[in-house]
């Protein structure tokens, strides 16, 4: 069954035809929305509420856009909604309590880098701590097309369409993001 | 072709987004400029501590993700069935009805009754009854309709539920079939935890270890996994139940079950095992589960050492 007619059968109530759309989508949604939010507990909100919205809204989908580009758009404005609210929310603390004790976020994405892949292990703390600030330094706009083009491979016409915006503007959050990483780590590259 | 633009039009180039005579000219230029090539090498040396730098999607993620997304749609499914709206009707326009309604709707009421009440003969059968104790009302009934006619009356259409009680063996189809219901029932774990408990003494029946099967892998309470895995211990050599420990001990988000899942694994001594352990060794974080798998590839003498 071709993605169309998955849609028309979702939208009439075919709860395995659903589930297939999600198992299509939910994987790099799920990547999308942890390298965004760089936090397992986000990532999952932001995967439910998206599915969620789009088992509420299915209905409704009248295939003006690609189901894609539809999908694409409600997970990056959920992503901007937490990316926003944690601009606020400076005084977070990175420490999350585990059953193995308290554990701090960025501790712990290296060290499941680390084991898993050599070439991680390899990636000194300094690079990634300047990585990750950089990152955190760039507005919402330009972290969002940054991450969908280099990490997800988006085209910026896609990404464009997903946040409501014109490839020309992409382009431009694409251009800025990259001469601010490009600084940031002139010294290691 | 400048330096300035050709720097510019670096980052374009490397994601792929110029047009081709755009890449032509830029191709052209950084034949001819050596800054501008180291330039490129940098931005892709630069790729690559980015891509290095990817947060990993950690084990179980996916999977927990899967498990809440599916107890989230069963409820909005509950929430959005025609009886909810019937309900969200009866909630809106008759038990509180907007302000602008509630005199319209006195005055309805009192017409219904004056009217209805020079209808109904002196003799009625249903006045004859008022006062004579009737049969217990059913235990819980939802309405589904209301339809007032042209003469006074409403027809009111509604479900009855009430409570029944069964006994007998497990071997009675009628209270196995009530069972495998109960063992699924999304709204409690307990009823689930405690029929699964009676049906693990019936695994030789296929359809109770498919019903086994599913709790293990898509139930969201990791008390009824744990339960089902125990059901489970007598079938831990049987393909299809080994096939389905593998991908809960890789991908299940809780550390008990996990832990229980290389328990009934290893159980049996299969070679198959090695290799699910070696590749959980490679993605686990929990630092027990870690170990526990370890001592297992020990145990087997197979190498924890080749991942």
């Amino acid at each position: 069954m071709d993605e169309a007619a998955l849609i028309r059968a979702a939208q009439a109530g075919d709860q395995d035809a659903f589930e297939r759309l999600v198992r299509d989508y939910d994987q790099s949604v799920l990547r999308l929305a942890m390298n965004l939010l760089r936090s397992p507990e986000d990532a999952h909100d932001v995967y439910q509420e998206a599915f969620l919205r789009v088992f509420r809204n299915l209905p409704n989908f009248r295939f003006d856009c690609n189901f894609n580009t539809w999908l694409y758009r409600i997970v990056t404005n959920l992503c901007l909604d937490h990316l926003r609210k944690k601009k606020v929310r400076k005084t977070e603390s990175a420490v999350v309590e585990t059953e193995d004790g308290p554990l701090d976020r960025l501790d712990a994405v290296a060290e499941e880098r680390a084991s898993s892949d050599p070439q991680r292990a390899l990636l000194s703390t300094e690079i990634r701590g300047r990585i990750q600030e950089v990152l955190a330094g760039m507005t919402a706009r330009e972290r969002m097309v940054f991450e969908m083009r280099h990490f997800h491979g988006m085209r910026l016409r896609a990404i464009g369409e997903s946040l409501g915006t014109t490839e020309e503007a992409a382009k431009n959050c694409l251009f800025r993001a990259t001469q601010k990483m490009r600084s940031a780590l002139g010294e290691f590259v | 072709m400048n330096c300035d633009t050709a720097r510019q039009q670096l980052v374009l180039f490397l994601y792929a987004e110029l047009s081709f005579e755009e890449e032509e000219l830029l191709e052209q230029h950084l034949d001819a400029c050596a800054g501008c090539r180291a330039e490129r090498a940098r931005l892709d040396k630069m790729g690559a501590l980015l891509d290095a730098a990817e947060p990993e999607v950690p084990a179980g993620l996916l999977a927990r993700c899967r498990r809440d997304l599916a107890s989230a749609l069963v409820q909005e499914r509950r929430r959005q069935s025609p009886a909810a709206l019937l309900r969200g009707f009866w909630s809106k326009w008759v038990v509180s009805p907007p302000l602008w309604m509630r005199p319209v709707g006195a005055v309805a009421m009192l017409a219904i009754g004056f009217f209805g009440a020079r209808f109904v003969p002196a003799h009625s059968p249903a006045l004859a009854q008022m006062g004579v104790p009737q049969d217990p009302p059913p235990v819980i009934s939802k309405v589904r309709l209301v339809n007032p006619d042209s003469t006074g009356q409403v027809r009111v259409q509604y479900d009855e539920v009430r409570q029944r009680e069964l006994r007998g063996h497990l071997d009675d189809d009628r209270i196995r079939r009530l069972l495998l219901a109960a063992a699924a029932d999304p709204a409690d774990p307990g009823l689930r935890v405690d029929s699964i408990d009676i049906l693990k003494n019936q695994t030789s029946d296929n359809e109770v270890r498919r019903a086994l099967l599913n709790a293990l892998r898509a139930d969201t309470n990791s008390g009824v996994r744990l339960k089902a895995l125990d059901a489970l211990r007598p079938y831990a050599s049987d393909p299809e139940t080994r096939q389905v420990l593998a991908q809960v001990l890789l991908t299940d988000d809780n550390p008990g079950v996990r832990t229980q899942a290389i328990d009934l694994l290893v159980q049996s001594k299969e070679p198959d095992v090695v290799g699910v352990l070696q590749q959980l060794l490679r993605q686990e974080d929990n630092s027990y589960v870690r170990s526990r798998s370890q001592k297992a590839l020990n145990d087997m003498k197979a190498s924890v050492g080749t991942f």
